[in-house]
């Protein structure tokens, strides 16, 4: 059966010359950076290209970009770096405020919440019913004690496109009053290869970047952080990485990863003209298939100013996702449940749920994630199989969720 | 397999109960005992020999701890413990004695020597050669006292075909032999209740087989495999358990579309008494098990267990019936089913329970139900098309 891909959110699959590069410098620039002999000034000198490859494709320079083992790896650190009272400007630790999103991934809202466990406060601030956040919403939220507001670019459940910019020029505008620096970090994870990043334009001090997301190996990613912003880091060693992220550095990845980008951003304008024409295709067919909600129910398709065309995501309640990937599965595509990374995790309805749905609903969510190389018989293949498999299984379903509370009281208690 | 014989290859003594001992049993406990071990530890080589009132198991010293522990778990042993064999002859069996007490002198000074002469032809006699034992074991260590009546030890040695000799012995699970008591086709879903129903019946010597209700794509692989998993956990048990896995999504379908929504949960389980009872029968087990337990939820109330029952004309033990959820988990976390039983992995009869299901149902009203689905079809296809998976 031949497999369609359609799970690119999850993970992209790997472009040819990124994994080219990273074989070449793997065999050839094997040294560690930190050496000083030749085979390490060479290695050294590899990643440093990476770095100002990388830093060129979101207008930073390279001295702001720390190369981390992955967009989990670039939120935590990020966050945790309020934790050293000593670059708060002031604030006690104890006092300090981080303003989320309940939209985040659980990299970003799982470690807020952590956070308050050590005495710092969080405040997770809920999105429009669309998944959208309002910008004054953050805004509102922002006091004398806030150190960090944290608010992702493009979600990776709904494909929703957050309005950093304008959130930026509302914090700015606040800390000039208070004459004192909030730190933006934007998790542009889904963003990067898709829609222009531009972390001037953004205006953001801090931002995560996974490779794998846009054809890159696994274990890389960054984070950038504004020159003169300086959170301090938790990790300590060997001082790589500026001492912002110890440990011998992953210089085949970091190149692997600075190619995967620089193809991505090369055609990221055709990429995504495409992606929106497909994104259309996609939700106007799957309106026409009986049962079918879209999640937002406001998203048409053709609205890409304010959604991602490369995230779509829907559900035919009360067929919960699970039972739709599975069938998606064994008919030959790969999709996913509202999130792959949280699918193990009990609270895997956060993100819709935030936007008002209720939680049957929101456990029917699937996600369809696109990439360069979908194409229209695809999505055309997807919607025929969806079309021709959802209804029987919706009659045999009828009724199915409304016991949820029955089910959970009972959950355990069988044999 | 090489059967370890050597001298230097270790020995345990099992007693096994007294029922075991009828003579037609004793096959029955022999095989079981070596499926026990093997279900454990199929790459082990070990011995296993009988001779009157006791079975042997002979291993290589490094397999001891693994051997005892597919001994303490298998049904019909009463108590096991390590031997030591000896020639016939007083010094051999002196010499054995002083290695055995070097052991068991840490666990006290008073002792006691205890002989069984099984073979008569032997030239002393038991007591004789308790005094002999009792005096070389004084005469070695001088801190050690005989008391025959509260000692810290005993010192078993039976005189057979070879001289054996044994200190503490180690409790076996009681019990009959699995298979001494025939085949029973277990109602095995992913829950915590049906591992330990099965376990029950293999206590009382039942060799069993199982049968698992799969409803894909509404129940994931995943859940399967956690039924797969429990299996293999009663195998330790119960060896040679087969498992047997069934595609009752079209049943399912049926029941959806012909009966009432409350209905649904009790025709699911009378289908499957009906599908259970078929596969049984061709099969050779001679009766349903189930791990139901009075009033535990709707289905198990004492009317609708009296309908679900209707559908099989064979014994249906429910070992559980009587007992409440605390014991039935004190029990699965002993036989170690708890922790996969507790995966989130949902079944078809959780899945797709209603939300107000029938508690006291009217039996006549759901034998016309069940008989309105007309799923004997269906239920005589899935059978043909269920699939054997060794476990």
């Amino acid at each position: 059966m031949n497999r369609v891909y359609l799970d690119w959110a999850a993970s992209a699959p790997p472009e040819q010359a990124a994994i080219q590069e990273a074989a070449e410098v793997s065999l050839q620039c094997f040294g560690n950076p930190s050496s000083p002999h030749a085979a390490g000034k060479e290695a050294a000198e590899r990643l440093e290209n990476a770095r100002a490859r990388l830093a060129r494709l979101i207008d930073a320079s390279a001295t702001e970009i720390v190369f981390t083992s992955g967009g989990t790896e670039s939120n935590t650190s990020l966050l945790l770096s309020v934790l050293d009272r000593y670059r708060l400007g002031g604030v006690e630790r104890r006092k300090a405020r981080v303003i989320t999103t309940a939209v985040e991934h659980a990299s970003i809202h799982d470690q807020a919440l952590a956070l308050e466990a050590l005495g710092m406060t969080c405040t997770v601030v809920k999105p429009q019913p669309n998944g959208i956040v309002d910008p004054q919403a953050i805004a509102d939220a922002l006091d004398a004690e806030t150190v960090l507001v944290s608010v992702m670019l493009v979600n990776n459940e709904t494909g929703a496109i957050q309005r950093i910019a304008e959130i930026s020029r509302l914090i700015r505008e606040f800390s000039a009053r208070r004459g004192r620096r909030i730190i933006l970090h934007t998790d542009a994870v889904q963003a990067l290869g898709k829609i222009p990043v531009s972390v001037a334009g953004l205006g953001v001090d801090a931002a995560s970047f996974s490779a794998h997301k846009v054809g890159g190996p696994r274990g890389i990613g960054a984070l950038y952080v504004k020159a003169g912003v300086a959170p301090g880091f938790l990790s300590i060693g060997g001082g790589q990485e500026s001492g912002r992220r110890p440990g011998t550095e992953n210089v085949p990845g970091a190149c692997a990863f600075a190619k995967a980008a620089e193809q991505r951003a090369g055609k990221l304008t055709d990429n995504h003209a495409c992606a929106a024409a497909l994104a259309d295709r996609l939700v106007t067919g799957l309106k026409e298939i009986r049962a079918s909600r879209i999640f937002p129910e406001s998203r048409t398709g053709r609205d890409s100013e304010a959604f991602s065309p490369y995230i779509v995501s829907a559900g035919f309640p009360p067929l919960t996702g699970e039972i739709v990937v599975r069938v998606s599965d064994a008919q030959g595509f790969c999709i996913a449940t509202g999130s792959a990374c949280s699918t193990k995790k009990k609270d895997h309805t956060r993100v819709l749920e935030s936007m008002g749905m209720d939680h049957q609903t929101a456990l029917s969510a699937i996600r369809i994630s696109i990439g360069p190389s979908t194409i229209e018989t695809e999505i055309d293949g997807f919607l025929a199989m969806l079309t021709e498999q959802v209804p029987p299984l919706l009659s045999i379903s009828q009724g199915l969720g409304e016991s949820h509370k029955a089910r959970d009281e009972r959950a355990g208690a069988r044999g | 397999m090489s059967e370890p014989r050597r001298q230097t290859d270790g020995l345990f003594l099992i007693k096994y109960g007294e029922i075991a001992l009828k003579r037609r049993n004793r096959g029955a406990f022999v095989k079981s005992l070596k499926d026990s071990i093997r279900a454990h530890l199929p790459d082990l080589p070990f011995s296993v020999h009988e001779t009157f009132h006791r079975v042997f198991v002979g291993f290589r010293p490094e397999d001891k701890d693994r051997i005892a522990e597919a001994l303490g778990r298998t049904f019909g042993v009463v108590s096991f413990c390590e031997a030591l064999r000896a020639p016939r002859e007083m010094p051999a069996i002196e010499e054995a004695a002083i290695g055995l007490a070097g052991r068991l002198i840490e666990t006290g000074t008073r002792f006691k020597a205890e002989v069984r002469r099984a073979d008569k032809s032997f030239p002393l006699t038991s007591y004789e050669i308790a005094c002999r034992i009792g005096d070389t074991l004084r005469a070695r260590f001088p801190g050690l006292t005989v008391d025959v009546h509260t000692p810290d030890w005993v010192l078993s040695i039976e005189i057979r075909e070879h001289a054996y000799l044994y200190g503490p012995e180690l409790p076996g699970p009681y019990g009959l032999p699995v298979g001494s008591s025939g085949k029973g086709m277990l109602l095995l879903s992913g829950g915590i209740d049906s591992p330990v129903a099965g376990w029950m019946m293999a206590k009382r010597g039942m060799s069993l087989e199982a049968v698992y209700f799969h409803s894909p794509p509404f129940t994931s692989e995943k859940a399967r495999e956690k039924v797969e998993m429990l299996a293999r956990i009663l195998s330790r048990y119960a060896p040679g358990i087969v498992l047997h896995v069934v595609n009752f999504t079209p049943v399912l379908a049926r029941i959806k579309e012909k009966a009432k929504d409350e209905e649904v949960t009790l025709l699911l389980r009378a289908c499957m008494m009906r599908f259970a009872t078929l596969l049984a029968e061709r099969r050779g087990a001679e009766c349903l098990i189930t791990g139901e337990s009075l009033g535990q939820v709707a289905s198990q109330t004492v009317e609708s267990i009296h309908f679900t029952g209707m559908l099989s004309d064979l014994p249906v033990f429910r070992p559980l019936i009587g007992m409440n959820k605390e014991e039935i988990i004190a029990v699965a976390k002993k036989i170690e089913t708890f922790d996969t039983s507790n995966l989130p992995y949902q079944d078809c009869c959780v899945l797709f329970s209603p939300e107000h299901p029938l508690i006291h149902p009217e039996v006549r009203r759901m034998k016309r139900a069940y008989d309105c689905l007309v799923a004997e079809a269906l239920i005589v296809d899935a059978l043909e098309k269920a699939e054997l998976v060794s476990v």
